[in-house]
């Protein structure tokens, strides 16, 4: 299995939060497709289509303009997305009657002055949703009062420490629901803010002590978990760093992640199930998983030939991830990728082939890339975490001990089964 | 009672006892392989086994007819044979046809041979047989989108009814997996593989353990535990009949249940959850299930 699925579109993406996902996919603004269209879809696929078949989606609708984000809210009902048109968002749900599967467009609203590139649902408040665009446009929504009044208002998350930029990235805060942050790619600093306080509360920038020269913070990304740690990314080619805060000193980074990125990172994802995992991609092609516990990169995966703009895990099932390049895919993975004997195999009946054998294959069949494992880092969904027990001959019960690092052998006493205890003996 | 502290510098997922009850092997996130010769109350480790690259998630032992062969296997997805001879332990065989996680391992009843299953998080599930002539021939299948958890045999039985089929036809196993789907194999001479027979709906969750008991009686009984908080009893009557569901309690547990075990006579059931606790469970005549008792720490 390990590529799951590839999709042969250049589209943007959002996953559903369900354990088997769903994958919504919109065709990205600012491409040419093969055929000079310039039609755009928002598709759904299923992850359970058999992985032999051609993929096909299971759902899928025409849109007015293309596509510069998507994302799903997390209690499942609404996917948003960043049109390409002036400044527009369209929402849009998935219908589910009896076995049909259907996707529905709720609307669009036209509320930011310029382009919107980036939205984000709240974790949180599920539905609250962020939309950021140009000249440091962002906007807070309320979903229900958007689908419901005609004259609703998001409103903006207030006042700035000075002149905003363009605005690419933005992260809601995963346990305090009125904290956010926002990065760009023209800005060397990350913004946190706070809508209680109505501002923003701190600016983040770093000089590089190698080059002394401050990078592009074009992405930020929360922590799971700690309400004050922060991811942020740097989107300079010269300076392909990631760095982790923790907000309680802002001044500089409490750690920085350097590895196989050779150009400008363009998205990072905390995993929700296990916050010592990473992921990162950029204009290099390259998607790296990081183990932010040890501070390096685990596993880096076959380089793509162009910009892997999004690559983000399925948030209840990260054992898969996808990502989506400028070579026209979105790949959907699974975490581990090993070489074993049967590639061998395969590589082996190559050498076999005659000439003509060869040549007929070589443009057809797609080369045998493998990540890159630095290290074998097993998610914490993996394995048992039980006393777990097993029966033995004799009526013993062997069992690990509740610190999970001792065994015990013991012999339980089941009422009405003494005899066949016995017989074991 | 044999109590081992500290047995690994890691968490322990899995520790089982051999057919006699005297070596008792464990394996553990250090990527280790743990040894320990126990003897009533006292125990004695007697080696480490290192080899795999990765947390080692389950261990099974042979049929001693075979020698005192172990099988492990781990995150780096790989399978390894280890065996003893003259006090020496050695790895063997290295069973390398997974591209992920390999979740359990087990090997078949004696009567196949030196059989065993893998079940690997690449979706697939692997049949090996290690033949005399030290020749590996692995069926692999595809057996559950998005990988499978757990793997088990059915034991082997006398089919004294269906005279014609060869002995093969009647081998059967059971998988787990993360599409919360357990699902029933049974080979198939002409295709020379395993087909699937059954698919089990019920979870809604993955399916973290299946456990088919080792009874040979006329019904058949599987026991899948899920993410869930569930616990499931699959019956069937005569090795034929369609597969009947019945929920081992109601009510939800209190956290996830990671591990299922048959005693090998007498069909009590041990599960092992999330909350820390072993409870035991044994079917009444009217063929509810009830509590046996807990496994007291």
């Amino acid at each position: 299995m390990v590529k799951l699925a590839e999709y042969s579109r250049t589209a943007t993406f959002a996953w559903s939060q369900d354990k088997i996902p769903y994958i919504v996919t919109g065709t990205a603004s600012g491409t040419i497709a093969a055929d000079f269209s310039n039609d755009s879809t928002l598709e759904l696929w299923s992850l359970l289509s058999d992985p032999k078949k051609d993929p096909t989606p299971v759902a899928s609708i025409t849109t007015d303009a293309r596509f510069k984000d998507l994302d799903w809210s997390f209690d499942n009902k609404f996917i948003a997305g960043a049109l390409d048109d002036n400044g527009k968002i369209e929402l849009f749900s998935k219908e589910e009657n009896d076995t049909k599967i259907s996707l529905k467009s709720l609307g669009k609203f036209k509320k930011h002055t310029t382009a919107v590139n980036t939205l984000r649902f709240n974790p949180k408040q599920q539905n609250v949703l962020a939309s950021a665009g140009n000249n440091g446009e962002i906007l807070i929504w309320d979903i229900n009062k958007t689908l419901s009044s005609t004259d609703y208002s998001p409103s903006a998350p207030g006042i700035a420490m000075s002149t905003q930029d363009e605005i690419k990235s933005v992260s809601w805060n995963k346990s305090l629901a009125h904290v956010f942050a926002s990065a760009g790619d023209t800005t060397t600093y990350a913004s946190i803010w706070d809508l209680k306080a109505k501002k923003e509360v701190i600016h983040l920038n770093y000089t590089s002590p190698k080059t002394g020269l401050k990078p592009n913070l074009a992405v930020v990304e929360w922590h799971p978990k700690v309400t004050t740690y922060v991811a942020t990314a740097s989107g300079s080619d010269s300076d392909p760093v990631i760095l982790i805060w923790d907000l309680r000193n802002s001044n500089m980074p409490m750690t920085t992640l350097e590895g196989p990125h050779t150009k400008g990172i363009m998205s990072l994802d905390w995993c929700t199930k296990d916050e010592s995992l990473l992921l990162s991609s950029g204009r290099d092609g390259i998607v790296a998983l990081w183990d932010t516990k040890a501070n390096e990169v685990s596993t880096t995966y076959p380089t793509r030939s162009q910009w892997c703009f999004k690559t983000k895990f399925a948030p209840e099932n990260p054992d898969i991830f996808a990502s989506a390049g400028f070579d026209g895919q979105i790949n959907v993975n699974t975490l581990q990728d090993l070489t074993n004997s049967q590639d061998s195999q395969t590589q082996a009946d190559t050498n076999k082939e005659s000439e003509s054998e060869f040549w007929n294959h070589v443009s057809t069949s797609t080369p045998l890339e493998k990540p890159t494992v630095s290290k074998i880092h097993a998610p914490n969904w993996y394995g048992n975490r039980s006393p777990a027990a097993q029966w033995a001959f004799g009526g013993k019960l062997v069992k690990i001990s509740k610190d999970g690092k001792g065994v015990e052998i013991v012999k339980p006493k089941v009422q009405g089964m003494e005899c066949n205890l016995k017989l074991n003996e | 009672m044999v109590a081992i502290a500290n047995a690994h510098n890691d968490l322990i997922h899995d520790a089982v006892l051999d057919y006699y009850g005297k070596r008792l092997a464990t394996c553990s996130s250090d990527k280790t392989i743990k040894i320990f010769e126990v003897e009533g109350e006292t125990h004695k480790e007697v080696a480490t086994l290192e080899g795999h690259d990765g947390p080692v998630w389950r261990v099974d032992w042979a049929h001693p007819k075979f020698g005192t062969i172990l099988a492990s296997c781990s995150y780096d997805g790989k399978v390894l044979i280890w065996k003893e001879e003259n006090g020496r332990w050695s790895q063997i065989a290295c069973h390398a046809v997974h591209s992920a996680s390999v979740n359990s391992v087990q090997w078949a009843p004696h009567e196949y041979g030196a059989l065993l299953l893998a079940a690997s998080s690449d979706g697939k599930v692997s049949v090996v047989e290690f033949k005399e002539n030290g020749t590996l021939t692995p069926i692999i299948i595809d057996a559950h989108n998005i990988g499978v958890n757990s793997a088990s045999w059915a034991p082997a039985t006398l089919q004294e009814n269906k005279p014609t089929k060869s002995p093969e036809e009647s081998r059967r196993f059971v998988t787990g997996g993360a599409d919360n789907l357990v699902k029933i194999w049974k080979y198939n001479n002409e295709s020379q593989t395993y087909l699937l027979e059954d698919t089990l709906q019920g979870h809604s969750d993955w399916v973290r353990d299946v456990a088919w008991s080792p009874s040979v009686l006329l019904r058949s009984y599987i026991a899948s535990v899920s993410q869930d908080k569930t616990c499931i009893i699959w019956t069937q009557e005569n090795n034929d009949s369609s597969w009947k569901k019945t929920e081992l309690q109601k009510e939800r547990f209190p956290d996830v249940l990671w591990r299922a075990s048959w005693s090998l006579s007498g069909n009590i059931l041990a599960l092992s959850g999330g909350d820390n606790k072993v409870t035991l469970w044994k079917e009444n005549l009217e063929g509810n299930w009830e509590p046996a008792g807990e496994v007291e720490q």
